[in-house]
């Protein structure tokens, strides 16, 4: 593994990049995208590598340019840039090398940080989430951001140190992390939860229950019609779904359905 | 308007403000997903009010609601996804400001129903707001660049920065005051003027939305005939087994840690 010959940044000046890259986003723009707030974030361990002049100046041009990546592994890219400086500033490496290994960095991070947190983590910490929002527990909101913010505020601060002390090694150490086999097993506990969440939480009821059941009957013919009726509905606006309507149009439509039953006493 | 109603609207818009910063700006904890922002300004408006349990309860019923409708919705790149974090803020504020001045469960209903409605429409307009928010950092960005290269100002990249933030917050800040302050005694209106029959109507339809979120999650992690077989059958088991939330947690867990344990890296 690559380690800096002798580290020119302090813990302390991390903890100050990792949390700078919290407002990575602020001025998000068409032109740059990030970044900005990339140079926003390493802007201090910028000044203190070049003094004021044409060499600080080069550094602030060097990271004006396109950035765009997952926010939470932002601070990881951050880290090895910062190696990376440190050795151009001592002149083992020229700029070229900045740009390109940060480039490539960044569609990495992007593919396997958006991969695990938008595509795997939030759906299934979100169903986790509904599973008790449902039951009406209050404490709901205050699980899911715990619970969610685990890993984000993990990688977020590891992730600078990891960067800045691995340099371009830190994507051996992304592998250790197995996560195409956490985002696959975070799949099947979603579509686990979700085959609980649809017989249980689409309410739908039908008035000819009460009056054709014997009452002994009644809770296991309103669980089936409930499981059923839940089950074709979500059916159909799933084919929707995949059919590419938009998920409001969707809503919309079913909606009007909803009227039409209750107005022909269907469904009450 | 009176000023309990002028208070109620300032909150709403500093409310509004902070989550929309975390939507994407800043921070990204998700406190701007619908189901901690709503029931968030739930409590602050319950509280302000003195019915916080009332409050909290409305915002977690709401946010469930939306939470399971903008799922799938992500910021990637130069995707702007419908402004969810607003939408929780004044679908809660609305139904809940509008709806405390009637006496009956199902009016009350009935307000905060059209309130989600109204909302997911300004949650597209909050997007276009968005966008236009972006095209502004672009021109910040362009000032910003000048300004370093000319080698003469280093603090334009924190004010540049710091500008864009204020610009998020004031965006959000406006957006939900002026909904808020000119939207409830509408909506109070509206619902007034409903009979009872179509009351109810509103009611059915609050129960069945949570089916298209449940189809949208549904369509975004079953990706094979085989998974759908199997999903299929769970439905059936889940329709049959008492309901249990942990029952739902139990086999969840078992068939991830199922992966974790006997899949390798290449699937």
């Amino acid at each position: 593994m690559e380690a800096s010959a002798s580290p020119l940044f302090g813990r302390l000046m991390l903890f100050q990049i990792a949390f700078r890259s919290f407002f990575l986003q602020a001025s998000w723009n068409y032109r740059g995208m990030m970044n900005m707030g990339f140079l926003y974030a390493i802007q201090p361990a910028l000044d203190k590598l070049y003094p004021p002049g044409p060499a600080r100046q080069e550094a602030y041009s060097r990271h004006l340019e396109y950035f765009n990546t997952n926010p939470y592994f932002a601070s990881l890219v951050m880290g090895v840039v910062l190696s990376l400086e440190e050795k151009y500033c001592r002149g083992e490496i020229d700029a070229d090398i900045i740009h390109d290994t940060k480039e490539g960095l960044m569609t990495a991070c992007a593919a396997v940080g958006d991969g695990f947190f938008w595509d795997s983590w939030r759906p299934f910490v979100a169903a986790a989430a509904l599973t008790l929002a449902f039951g009406n527990f209050l404490l709901t909101p205050i699980l899911f951001l715990v619970v969610y913010n685990v890993p984000h505020l993990y990688f977020r601060f590891r992730g600078v140190f990891w960067g800045y002390q691995l340099g371009t090694d830190v994507i051996k150490l992304l592998k250790a992390f197995h996560i195409q086999r956490a985002r696959l097993a975070l799949r099947y506990a979603t579509i686990a939860l979700l085959c609980y969440l649809i017989p249980n939480h689409v309410n739908l009821h039908t008035p000819f229950l009460l009056s054709n059941l014997p009452l002994e009957y009644f809770y296991i013919g309103e669980k089936l019609v409930q499981g059923i009726g839940a089950a074709l509905l979500v059916g159909a606006a799933a084919a929707g779904y995949r059919a590419k309507i938009d998920v409001l149009m969707i809503s919309f439509l079913l909606m009007v359905m909803a009227l039409v039953l209750y107005h022909w006493g269907i469904l009450i | 308007m009176t000023e309990d109603h002028l208070t109620s609207s300032l909150l709403i818009g500093l409310i509004g403000g902070i989550v929309d910063l975390d939507s994407t700006a800043t921070w990204q904890f998700m406190i701007s997903q619908p189901i901690v922002a709503a029931p968030l300004t739930g409590l602050f408006l319950g509280a302000l009010a003195g019915q916080e349990a009332l409050g909290l309860k409305l915002g977690l019923m709401i946010g469930t609601i939306l939470q399971l409708l903008w799922i799938e919705q992500l910021p990637l790149g130069m995707n702007v996804p419908p402004d969810a974090a607003l939408a929780s803020v004044l679908s809660v504020a609305l139904g809940f400001l509008a709806g405390r001045d009637f006496d009956t469960y199902v009016e009350r209903e009935v307000c905060n129903t059209v309130a989600l409605l109204v909302a997911v429409a300004l949650g597209l307009f909050g997007r276009a707001l968005d966008r236009g928010i972006r095209r502004l950092n672009t021109r910040l960005e362009s000032w910003v660049t000048l300004r370093l290269q000319s080698g003469k100002a280093s603090w334009a990249l924190a004010a540049g920065h710091t500008l864009g933030g204020f610009l998020t917050f004031g965006k959000a800040f406006l957006f939900c005051f002026i909904v808020t302050w000119l939207g409830v005694e509408p909506l109070r209106a509206f619902t007034r003027s409903l009979s009872f029959g179509q009351n109810t109507g509103f009611i059915v339809i609050q129960g069945l939305l949570p089916a298209v979120g449940f189809a949208v999650l549904a369509g975004m992690c079953i990706k094979d005939q085989r998974e759908l077989r199997w999903f299929l059958s769970g439905v059936v088991l889940f329709t049959i087994l008492p309901t249990s939330a942990w029952i739902g947690w139990l086999i969840a867990g078992i068939a991830g840690a199922r992966i974790l344990w006997t899949q390798n890296d290449a699937v």
